[in-house]
């Protein structure tokens, strides 16, 4: 008996993770209980050494002095803050005006707004609850087809998964042990295509059936003319603001990403005290729910630390590696299995615990095989943001279905998203085959970088034995950029 | 019994306490990094404590919060076989989890964290960047926030023997009412109203 555990340590691990997970109790512990179970197990096999919990500490302390997460609390406060700011409503009510009398107007609208609030909030929910209540009850009105219109919606909303400054970008750079900086360039390009990708099936429709997405008759513009454009240029400045403040000075290398997510908070903060939006109890629920989700998040790290303390301490990450690269088809039968796998998977999970137990054990297999990790990075990325999409358990059609209509169905929403998923399948296609869209990106901040590193390397030498490869120390080197 | 639900009644009132003073950091924390962003671009300051001060609280804010997140239930769970199950059932995976999944390793954790704080704490352990701070504050925040959270699990495991017993209501119902996408919902229905 003790023979079999021993030589199969590492799938019994993985094998009784999935157990442990589907129980029930928070994903968090159970990861966690996972790992001292199994450490225990594999100290008393002699497996594993009796010294073996004494890392538990400096680990939990390396989540800690991770400076990448902070911008975790950071865009999710902004995101909070932004979504009781009407920026969204007033976007919406804009450009729709705009759009409308156009054929499948409002459809651009939405995917416009849905793109404008990503590269800003970068919060699902409220990008689809925004237009679930301000555009659905429109474009229903006018004899928008229900499923194209649920499904556009949807769609759209999960933009802010993708575009930077997502949350799913920062937690896949740090596990993958890149620069969140490197990552919101290589994710730009693609999220870019994946908009006109949404645009162009709403063509498609427009052209194939036009009574799906009809134009808007002129009267239903509340403003036009010189009133109109003034309009719409005074909604585009706040969202624009934003997008400088963080991306701008990402982009620009003025701010880190943590910081660049601190300063979009507090623009997000002065923006809704400028519009009179801003209470005590508004300002509290936001801090609470940022608190809690944080919490949470990083509870899922120290599990997944804690996990990773033993499974690799039984080298279950060179079984994992085996597995992966005794796939027939080299790189691209590795590429096919680990998005299929990701995409399965996705049904089940949400990219948080992807991210903390799947990536980790994917990034160095890919690494070696002589995968650019970012590029990997962002096409997981667009893999995983599929997962808002997934009828019937995706949380965009969930968040749909909580502010619709009665007259809109589930069914409808689910049908409306299934070319949509299938449009997301087209985009992990083609980044495989054009790679370049990813790399083009990098190219300029990259050299930068290794020049940076070469100078502070000395300087950044904590006294923490065993930090894993995901969470470099990064204080020092900011202190000294300036 | 009823000795017991009267102290999970004390310990979900200090993690409410508790709770509600962290939530502050995050305000604290989101302007302490927007300011240094800013003094570093504008007048070319800086310094490691300003930075290291960043983490301190991002890690003050999670730790914390293990045991208040976990009072409001919001620690993630994968509900798919649990969900279908009656409430009792979901109960008894929860007084399972706690003793058999949280309880270890946040007991394993606290200990084992304890003595790295007590020597950071005679070595007087400073930040090996130049001009950081002394690192036992961080360090003791592993140790504390772990004990929060075991002292919150042992409320939970209370009351949840209490609902089993029917001595007291579903713990996770109330809070339940109304969920944060509701809640938004409700808000811009508001505001659309306003407009009109």
């Amino acid at each position: 008996m003790s023979e079999f555990l021993i030589a199969n340590m590492a799938p019994i691990i993985f094998a009784s993770m999935i157990i442990f997970l589907l129980v029930g109790f928070p994903v968090a512990f159970a990861l966690a209980a996972n790992g001292v179970v199994f450490g225990l197990l594999g100290i008393e096999l002699g497996l594993l050494g009796p010294q073996l919990f004494q890392a538990l500490p400096d680990r939990i302390f390396g989540v800690m002095a991770n400076e990448t997460l902070l911008a975790v609390p950071f865009f999710t406060f902004m995101g909070l803050i932004l979504e009781r700011s009407g920026m969204a409503e007033d976007l919406l009510d804009t450009i729709g005006q705009l759009f409308g009398p156009i054929r499948g107007g409002l459809a651009y609208a939405v995917i416009f707004v849905g793109a404008l609030l990503a590269a800003t909030t970068g919060v699902v929910a409220a990008s689809v609850i925004s237009m679930g209540l301000i555009s659905l009850p429109i474009m229903l009105h006018y004899g928008y087809d229900k499923r194209l219109a649920a499904g556009v919606i949807a769609a759209s909303g999960t933009l802010a998964q993708i575009i930077p400054p997502s949350l799913v970008l920062i937690v896949m750079a740090d596990q993958l042990g890149k620069s969140v900086g490197d990552m919101y360039a290589g994710a730009f390009i693609p999220g870019m295509v994946l908009t006109s990708l949404y645009v162009g099936y709403v063509i498609l429709v427009s052209i194939f059936k036009p009574k799906w997405v009809p134009a808007l008759p002129l009267e239903a513009r509340s403003l036009r003319g010189a009133a109109l454009a003034l309009r719409v240029l005074t909604t585009l400045v706040p969202p624009l603001t934003l997008i400088f403040l963080v991306l701008g000075t990402i982009f620009l290398g003025i701010a880190t990403p943590t910081e660049g997510g601190a300063m979009g908070a507090t623009g997000a903060l002065i923006m809704a005290l400028v519009r009179r939006r801003m209470s005590l109890s508004l300002l509290k629920q936001a801090m609470e729910k940022t608190a809690k989700l944080t919490t949470f998040v990083l509870f899922i790290l120290i599990g997944a630390r804690v996990f990773s303390l033993t499974f690799y301490g039984v080298d279950g990450h060179l079984w994992v590696e085996h597995l992966l690269t005794t796939l027939p088809g080299g790189q691209i039968g590795f590429l096919i299995v680990v998005n299929l796998l990701v995409f399965v998977l996705a049904f089940f999970l949400d990219y948080f615990e992807l991210a903390f137990i799947i990536v980790p054990l994917l990034g160095p297999v890919a690494e070696k095989m002589g995968i650019d990790l970012i590029w990997f990075g962002v096409l997981l990325g667009v893999n995983m943001q599929t997962s808002f999409l997934h009828p019937p358990f995706g949380f965009a059609l969930f968040f749909l279905r909580s502010v619709a209509p009665a007259s809109v169905k589930s069914s409808d929403i689910y049908w409306g998203a299934i070319p949509f998923v299938c449009v997301q399948v087209i985009m992990v296609a083609l980044i495989i085959i054009f790679p370049q869209m990813v790399t083009v990106g990098l190219d300029k901040p990259s050299t930068v970088d290794v020049n940076s590193i070469q100078i502070e390397l000395p300087e950044t030498n904590y006294d923490e034995p065993a930090e894993e490869p995901g969470s470099p120390p990064e204080p020092v080197s900011n202190g000294n950029r300036g | 019994m009823n000795a017991l639900l009267k102290l999970s009644r004390r310990i979900d009132a200090l993690t409410e306490r508790v709770g509600q003073a962290a939530l502050w950091l995050v305000l604290v924390v989101v302007l302490i990094s927007a300011a240094n962003a800013m003094m570093r671009y504008t007048i070319n300051y800086s310094s490691n404590a300003f930075l290291e001060i960043q983490w301190y609280l991002f890690g003050m804010i999670f730790l914390s919060c293990g045991g208040y997140t976990f009072m409001r239930n919001e620690h993630v769970r994968i509900d798919l076989i649990s969900g279908r199950l009656s409430k009792r059932g979901q109960t008894w995976i929860d007084i399972f989890g706690i003793l058999f999944f949280l309880m270890p390793m946040a007991i394993a954790i606290m200990v084992l964290s304890w003595p790295v704080f007590i020597h950071a704490i005679e070595s007087s352990e400073m930040s090996n960047s130049a001009g950081g701070l002394i690192v036992w504050p961080a360090r003791l925040m592993i140790p504390a926030g772990f004990l929060l959270l075991i002292v919150q699990a042992i409320s939970e495991l209370i009351k949840r023997v209490g609902f089993l017993r029917g001595l007291c209501p579903d713990p996770t119902e109330k809070l339940n009412a109304l969920s944060d996408e509701e809640e938004l919902a409700l808000a811009i229905k508001a505001q659309k109203g306003e407009a009109q």
